[in-house]
């Protein structure tokens, strides 16, 4: 793997302010598998009529999961991708339902993982994290990917809610171990599916953005006055920086 | 950039100036991370102070645990820091969520440091923080982490800081918001909702302790900061001017000289806190006065104190 090659955010963007395709496809799949996992789970659990009020925040949470798959299926610019029939595999197996290790009660270790499955697919996937800064405002897949995120946060309380309940005091530890597990197996296969795309979203915070390039740049902007030397990319942060 | 293991836990730090010089650690707020403390470190070391930031556990780059963020385990990862500096006298200074952590590692291991700085904290959470608090967390809830930062701005920055500011906010916002996941964030706050009150242990703190207060400090005004400056015995309460509770992000430099001078009146032997009031100067450098005889400083109109409290409020001259 060439490290030199990678971004810490999608593109570049195209002369209309898409992402490359072959980029929103693999990113798209993955979330698609992921949020389709956990609406087939739901639907499960809420074969039949609603009768306990906990059903009613099930079915809030299938319909979300159905809306994202419905917005990723139509905002992405699809395009194909011989490596998918292998990743996808590879992702829908890994999402099989994992009862939490040391809870006796199966069902109930059943409901947990699949709690601990949603705060990690809602909380630690960050989809519009791998967005740049100058990402286009109306592009539907940059529409899309805020979208997922604004609504995963609110999902999750949901999750939060029930797997920080009292009814679990005893068995804590074996919970959080359940979330724990969930979230490193999904952060491992979400930074190797980025790397795929030569993206490695680990790295954000290392991206100096426009405000902080503001904030610091008289020697930059001196610098760029003068025709000093620079990249392309700081250039162009050196443009928005004058901008705001 | 090197990082410290904590339990299972990966936190990202920061060490910069010379080794055997005297050193600061620097406690991020919320939502704050090891960049905005980098003016800081840049001032503190150009006069020959060793500089240790991190990201807090739960923020930033270092580790997010999902469920449950303990504050104890935050003052273990300043104590593992603290181990890693070595050499020189350790002062400890942290804004707001930050203070709290640097006030409870001065109560744990006040032997191990020479100063501490408490910046916009509080050691009880009165019923007015408690609402804005569970307030702010709701924001956070249902409109993420920039709606808690657009609540945030206005409540703790000052108009003077905003104004030229106002077309850049979202931009502002936005290493704050790439860096800090909800989940985390709110495992944070909610660390704040069974806060047992530091105040009963603040008299063990015995080191000198520079208590800063924002002006107009809305979040946690005056009377939560005259709690630390009445129990901890070799305090001093400097209010900072025209000053709201995140000064530290818009007067770095007024900020960070007023870090050095304390750390230098303290390892001088001039530092004399004995729980007085101070004004700090607007700019570096500037005089730091004592605050006027005779008037309430929990004030913000200018009021006479009874003449027994009047008598009994030493106000020592430098």
């Amino acid at each position: 793997m060439n490290v030199s090659a990678m971004q810490a955010f999608l593109g570049p963007l195209d002369d209309n302010g898409r992402f490359p395709a072959h980029q929103q496809t693999r990113v798209a799949a993955f979330l698609a598998s992921a949020h389709g996992a956990q609406a087939r789970r739901l639907a499960a659990t809420l074969a039949g009529a609603v009768h306990d009020g906990w059903q009613v925040e099930m079915h809030v949470q299938f319909c979300r999961e159905m809306e994202i798959l419905s917005l990723l299926a139509r905002a992405t610019s699809w395009t194909l991708d011989p490596q998918l029939p292998f990743l996808m595999w590879q992702w829908e197996s890994a999402w099989l339902p994992r009862p939490a290790e040391g809870i006796a009660d199966r069902r109930q270790a059943l409901l947990i993982d699949m709690a601990a499955f949603g705060h990690a697919l809602h909380g630690g996937m960050r989809p519009a994290a791998l967005l740049p800064e100058d990402a286009h405002d109306m592009d539907p897949f940059t529409l899309a990917l805020r979208r997922i995120e604004f609504e995963g946060a609110r999902l999750m309380q949901g999750q939060m809610i029930f797997l920080k309940g009292a009814q679990f005091h005893a068995v804590r530890a074996e919970v959080n171990a359940a979330v724990e597990r969930r979230h490193a197996q999904l952060r491992e296969l979400w930074d190797a599916m980025l790397r795929g795309i030569d993206v490695d979203n680990n790295s954000r915070h290392l991206a100096e953005t426009a405000f902080q390039v503001a904030l610091r740049t008289n020697a930059l902007y001196q610098a760029s006055l003068q025709g000093g030397a620079g990249t392309t990319e700081q250039d162009d942060k050196v443009k928005r920086a004058k901008e705001l | 950039m090197p990082s410290l293991t904590h339990g299972l836990s990966r936190i990202r730090y920061e060490l910069a100036g010379p080794e055997n010089g005297p050193a600061y650690v620097l406690i991020n707020g919320l939502t704050q991370y090891v960049e905005i403390w980098h003016p800081y470190r840049d001032a503190l070391v150009s006069r020959g102070f060793r500089v240790a930031i991190f990201d807090l556990l739960g923020q930033g780059v270092s580790e997010k645990p999902s469920l449950f963020i303990n504050q104890d385990d935050q003052v273990q990862v300043v104590s593992d820091l603290v181990a890693e500096i070595g050499g020189g006298p350790i002062f400890i200074s942290g804004i707001s969520f930050g203070g709290v952590i640097a006030l409870r590692y001065a109560i744990a291991h006040g032997d191990t440091i020479a100063g501490l700085v408490p910046i916009s904290a509080f050691a009880e959470v009165s019923p007015q923080l408690y609402l804005l608090g569970k307030a702010m967390m709701t924001g956070l809830v249902l409109g993420g982490t920039n709606y808690l930062m657009d609540l945030l701005f206005p409540m703790n920055l000052s108009n003077a800081w905003i104004g030229p500011h106002m077309k850049a906010l979202d931009a502002a916002k936005r290493r704050g918001w790439l860096l800090n996941d909800v989940y985390a964030l709110q495992n944070l706050m909610e660390s704040f909702f069974d806060f047992e009150p530091l105040t009963p242990q603040l008299p063990s703190i015995r080191v000198p302790t520079m208590i800063l207060n924002g002006e107009f400090d809305f979040l946690t005004p005056r009377p939560l900061q005259e709690t630390m400056r009445v129990n901890i015995p070799d305090s001093a309460l400097v209010i900072v001017p025209n000053a709201y509770h995140a000064f530290t992000l818009e007067k770095p430099a007024l900020t960070a000289d007023l870090l050095a001078r304390f750390a230098q009146d303290v390892m001088a032997g001039r530092w004399h806190g004995k729980q007085s009031i101070w004004v700090a100067p607007e700019q570096p450098g500037g005089d730091i006065v004592p605050f006027p005889a005779g008037f309430d400083h929990m004030r913000a109109i200018p009021i006479h104190l009874p003449p027994a409290a009047a008598e009994h409020r030493e106000t020592p001259l430098p």
